[in-house]
């Protein structure tokens, strides 16, 4: 645990909505995680090629896009770095129950907060862009 | 109270990482935004933020100036840094500071905090709810 504090583990958030993706990725770094912030499937696999690090796991949102959409790109994460989780949501209420289960098995020995939460905030968000 | 937040505005992926992760590591909290468009986004969306840091030149129709001028439409006295390896100061109204690039982390930092303070000072700074 003391190792994993000084030297954190890698995560990938990939959402296009940048509203979406900082949030998830603000709430992954509550729980101890380093998280690298993707918009497109060419920069995960940058992050992944070029990143100097490795990862524990990528939670990438369903309709992601890029040279590779979200299914093929879990496809070529698992040829090329199987150990990889790759973890696909379909919306921000699957995808923060996913980062809740991550937070689980996270550095930190508790949540900062609900995953609920994150979904409420992520949607306040949204809405007020929307206005 | 928070750490002071950063609005990071950079298309290129690994060094908004690089940046952001050595913002975060001093104990500023940062947003990244990928482009012009997520950074009004965020200006938008009515978070508290406390500085802009931004590109110039990016793609996805919005550049580092338009952005600029946005974010002092929404709260005047936020500042902004605009950072380009081809531009002046003087090309960069109406941001506050202009950073050249390539980035400097020490130099950007000791930037950042001439405007706004050290991560955890007290801001007088007023934002949007």
């Amino acid at each position: 645990m003391a190792e994993e504090l000084a030297n954190p583990p890698c995560l990938i958030v990939a959402d296009p909505d940048v509203l979406i993706r900082n949030g998830l990725a603000e709430y992954l770094r509550h729980c101890g995680y380093k998280v690298f912030e993707a918009a497109t499937s060419d920069e995960v696999i940058i992050a992944l090629e070029e990143g100097a690090t490795s990862f524990r796991a990528m939670l990438v949102d369903a309709e992601l896009s890029g040279e590779l959409n979200a299914f093929e790109l879990r496809i070529w994460v698992r040829g090329h770095y199987p150990g990889v989780d790759v973890i696909l949501a379909g919306n921000v209420d699957r995808a923060a129950k996913a980062a809740g289960h991550l937070c689980d098995d996270g550095p930190h020995l508790q949540r900062p907060y609900d995953p609920e939460s994150v979904v409420a905030h992520i949607k306040r968000l949204l809405a007020a862009t929307r206005r | 109270m928070g750490a002071k937040t950063i609005l990071l505005v950079e298309d290129e992926f690994i060094i908004r990482f690089t940046l952001a992760d050595f913002l975060r590591d001093i104990g500023y909290h940062v947003l990244e935004a990928g482009d012009g468009r997520e950074g009004l986004d965020i200006l938008n969306s009515g978070q508290s933020i406390d500085l802009m840091v931004t590109d110039v030149h990016m793609p996805g129709g919005v550049d580092g100036i338009e952005l600029a001028e946005h974010s002092k439409m929404l709260v005047p006295g936020r500042p902004v840094v605009v950072c380009s390896a081809h531009m002046s100061i003087s090309e960069c109204y109406p941001a506050d500071e202009f950073h050249s690039k390539p980035y400097i982390l020490p130099a950007l930092a000791a930037l950042i905090e001439s405007l706004i303070g050290d991560p955890w000072q007290k801001s007088s700074q007023t934002h949007l709810a």
